[in-house]
């Protein structure tokens, strides 16, 4: 079985969106800090078992400073959300309570992966310190830059869509 | 008192004034070393003057460099002409190419426009021209691609094509995305994007309630041409929809369909 789900990665400006993608997609991690521009979309096949695969079409969202303002037309349709924060940066977690609140309401019911980026830049000690002090739960730890943890965190997503995929055949047969 | 005293004293005397005047000048060395010390102070001097320096090489720029510069590239461009010309080809057989089929489209037109009933009447019985025949076929419109595209998620759901393209789900999730941003550009509601010209290529969408179909078009786009390609998705999602359990249908089945369609169709 083959089936594609849409993927909406959104965090703050500069929380390194793109490079996990990339990181992701090619394999690949560049320097050069760049603010992607409003949307931009890539595709990546992950085999979940041996006969079946999902390919993840991941709509990289542009950066923004109120996730209540994402556009909406972005978010429908969506099957799965990344929501990236950078470690480094307490700016860019410290509203992630009532944001997650914000997209559930947009689209409710969707598996939403919370992640923190960039752990390379902090000591890991420093960053579960920090996290524990603000009460922030989240499903992975990834860098970019690295590669730690991020093939985990999409392939671990692609895992739930294909699980979810089979549950909604099953009802239907 | 002692000898030294006496000496300094003297000292004072005479140069009474020249320390005062040593003393305006250390203090004025200071400020000169804390102004280049200090990037600020010191670019809040030097600034407007670079800055005057610059207007008036910018201004004397045609005069001083311009013979200069046009000499150099004369000699390059003659130097190296194959470098050059390799690199202006694509560009201006591309602008040449969009300005042929935009003539022939013009021209196609205007032959419509002039020939009148019984002109075609008379044609049609004699057979048309062979430059008439070459001019429409110039003029004609292709199918290269078509797309049938989730609304909501921009998820290809199938797809038929002529060419070789890159991804299409890719595509299909682009197109989705810049629907989504013109509409939401243009705030009234209920408004489709139908139409998107790209270089030497239009391609038409067409909304429904959960999906929305593209083909993607070479050639001259005329009113005659969109008539045909909206009767050509009209009629293929009506069969569509009829098909029982459209929505769960698997791609392969919907492909066959669209090529059935879609394929060897002249518009």
């Amino acid at each position: 079985m083959n089936i594609s789900k849409k993927i909406v990665v959104l965090g703050y400006f500069g929380v390194g969106k793109t490079s996990l993608i990339r990181r992701f997609v090619e394999n690949s991690f560049s320097n050069d800090y760049k603010v992607s521009i409003g949307v931009h979309i890539v595709k990546k096949t992950v085999q979940v078992s041996t006969d079946d695969t999902v390919s993840l079409i991941l709509w990289d969202l542009e950066g923004t400073d109120d996730i209540a303002s994402v556009r909406e037309s972005y978010l429908l349709g969506t099957h799965g959300i990344i929501y990236v924060f950078d470690v480094s940066r307490p700016s860019t977690f410290q509203s992630i309570e009532k944001d997650l609140e914000a997209l559930a309401k947009k689209v409710p019911g969707v598996p939403t992966q919370v992640v923190g980026n960039k752990i390379d830049l902090v000591a890991s000690e420093e960053v579960d310190a920090t996290l524990t002090e603000k009460g922030i739960s989240f499903d992975y730890l990834t860098s970019a830059k690295t590669g730690e943890k991020v093939n985990e965190l999409f392939e671990h997503l692609a895992k739930i869509l294909a699980l979810d995929a089979e549950r909604i055949k099953g009802k239907l047969q | 008192m002692n000898e030294n005293d006496k000496i300094q004293i003297l000292k004072d005397i005479l140069f009474a004034e020249d320390s005062v005047y040593i003393e305006k000048i250390a203090n004025r060395l200071e400020t000169l070393e804390t102004t280049l010390n200090d990037k600020k102070k010191l670019s809040s001097k030097v600034d407007p003057i670079v800055l005057e320096q610059l207007e008036e090489f910018k201004e004397s720029i045609p005069a001083t460099l311009g013979p200069t510069i046009t000499a150099t590239l004369k000699v390059e461009i003659q130097k190296n002409k194959d470098e050059v010309v390799e690199a202006i080809y694509p560009i201006l057989g591309k602008m040449i190419k969009k300005y042929i089929a935009h003539e022939i489209k013009l021209l196609s037109e205007k032959i419509n426009r002039q020939l009148s009933f019984k002109d075609k009447v008379k044609a049609w019985y004699k057979g048309s021209s062979k430059k008439r025949e070459i001019i429409e076929n110039l003029a004609s419109c292709h199918i290269e691609q078509v797309l049938l595209v989730e609304k909501d998620s921009g998820l290809l759901k199938a797809s038929y094509s002529n060419t070789q393209t890159i991804d299409e789900e890719m595509i299909s999730g682009m197109l989705t995305a810049i629907k989504h941003f013109v509409e939401d550009a243009f705030v009234t509601k209920d408004q489709n994007l139908e139409l998107i010209d790209y270089e030497l290529y239009h391609i038409h969408l067409q909304s429904f309630k959960n999906y929305y179909i593209a083909v993607v078009l070479s050639g001259t786009y005329t009113t005659r041409a969109k008539d045909k390609v909206q009767n050509l998705i009209f009629d293929f999602f009506e069969k569509f929809t009829r098909l029982e359990g459209y929505r769960t249908l698997d791609m392969e089945n919907i492909n066959q369909q669209l090529a059935l369609n879609f394929g060897n169709e002249h518009l």
